[in-house]
């Protein structure tokens, strides 16, 4: 062994760096392709993978808003007809803002909701707790627990998952993110089956796109992020890999 | 004179589905290595890829042919993989049992101790460090494709790349593997 390390000092710097690149080259050796994939592939092609289940949900949801925003949204056992041509005015153009945004929401193309929202109805402590809800990020969750320790109520987890059953507003205030400690999901007002449906669409949708070509930084739903070309999407998992590949945060929807 | 990647899907654009089962030869074994190194567990790569090749095949009317088709599916098969990753990311890590390499005959049982060490490794380096070492090592892609894969500038590439450099060598010898 000695022998050897007085016949091939260590290499240093650029020496080094040449070795140890043939030898990371080497160890990355790509592996062999499974046989079935390349059928897979193929059979698939037929299928349309544009038909997403969350988006069916859209016709069944009746909507309610004040001046101030949007009161209420709830789940119909049948189609919900289309919004009531009298709702003119501010209530009409918040109503359908509403329901454009939870079109795209659904369909995977939006993370943020921007239509205001009216919880001045339901009571101080339930509001606080649905406030701390809509705070929770897209695609992540919090616990019960977690939200009564950000009221300073530590012990009142229980009291929080029924100001989240009481939610006016389901999935524009994502009481949907808020889970037990022990990582089930707890309940919730539109069915467990919606609760999943929902998280495992976050799960799946990257929160934030770049621009190749602007190297500008979107949350997806932003009017911004709709107009970058299909070949120059850019998708990070998260805010710090998208910083610090040089992108600059949009000033439209500041995902930053 | 065999044709060129843009040529083939040339012709898919034009509606030849079967063209498009040269580019998924052409590309499949490679994406999936790839995939593989960046996900870490075969059933994931797998489905990256196969996202990877449906959404090239879905989105071909906005494609180019001024492109390079090999940049442009990469673009599209590393978005599949970040997507993967978040899918994934409130679960545990990659168990070492589904650690990939292990499968493979040819290989020694030295190697196959290696690839196992450099797929837990890899799990420590930065999403995006991880992204451009394995293109720059497992594909021999250059720093101007890699920056053209990720919309970065070449010497964003060069940063993450010795960034992740010295995350692995770390997290290698932390395993007991020292790189010469």
């Amino acid at each position: 062994m000695k022998q050897r390390h007085s016949q091939a000092p260590a290499p240093r710097g650029a020496a080094r760096d040449r070795r140890s690149d043939a030898w990371l080259r080497e160890t990355f050796n790509p592996p062999t392709l499974p046989h079935h994939l390349v059928r897979s592939i193929m059979r698939q092609l037929d299928l349309d993978l544009s038909a997403q289940a969350p988006l069916d949900l859209l016709d069944r949801l009746a909507l309610a808003a004040s001046p101030a925003g949007i009161t209420q949204v709830s789940l119909r056992r049948g189609r919900v007809p289309a919004a009531p041509a009298a709702a003119g005015g501010r209530i009409g153009a918040l109503l359908a803002l509403a329901r454009r945004e939870l079109e795209e929401y659904l369909a995977g193309q939006r993370t943020f909701f921007t239509v205001p929202v009216d919880l001045s109805r339901v009571p101080a402590f339930e509001r606080s707790a649905l406030e701390v809800a809509a705070r929770i990020p897209y695609g992540e969750v919090r616990s019960y627990r977690w939200i009564a320790e950000q009221l300073g109520q530590p012990e009142a987890a229980r009291a929080v998952g029924n100001a989240m059953a009481g939610n006016p507003i389901p999935i524009i205030v994502p009481c949907h993110r808020v889970v037990r400690s022990d990582g089930t999901l707890g309940g919730y007002s539109f069915g467990l089956v919606r609760k999943e449906t929902f998280l495992t669409l976050e799960q799946g949708t990257s929160a934030y796109v770049g621009c190749a070509s602007t190297r500008i930084l979107c949350r997806r739903g932003c009017a911004h992020e709709r107009r970058i070309h299909p070949g120059g999407r850019i998708h990070f998992l998260a805010l710090a890999d998208a910083l610090s590949s040089g992108y600059r945060p949009c000033q439209t929807c500041r995902p930053a | 004179m065999q044709e060129s990647d843009e040529e083939v899907f040339g012709l898919v654009q034009r509606g030849d589905r079967r063209a498009f089962n040269t580019l998924v030869h052409r590309f499949g074994r490679r994406a999936y290595a790839v995939a593989l190194r960046l996900l870490g567990r075969r059933e994931d790569a797998e489905d990256a890829v196969q996202l990877a090749f449906l959404r090239a095949y879905e989105s071909r009317v906005s494609y180019d042919s001024r492109w390079r088709f090999s940049t442009w599916f990469y673009r599209i098969l590393v978005n599949a993989c970040v997507d993967e990753l978040r899918r994934r990311r409130p679960t545990e890590p990659v168990a070492a049992a589904e650690i990939p390499g292990a499968e493979n005959p040819e290989r020694s049982a030295m190697n196959r101790e290696r690839q196992r060490c450099l797929q837990a490794a890899l799990t420590e380096v930065p999403t995006e460090a991880r992204i451009v070492l394995t293109l720059y090592y497992g594909d021999a892609k250059s720093y101007r494709e890699i920056g053209e894969i990720r919309g970065v500038s070449v010497n964003t590439v060069k940063t993450h790349l010795r960034r992740g450099r010295l995350a692995l060598r770390r997290a290698l010898r932390a395993r007991g593997v020292e790189e010469p």
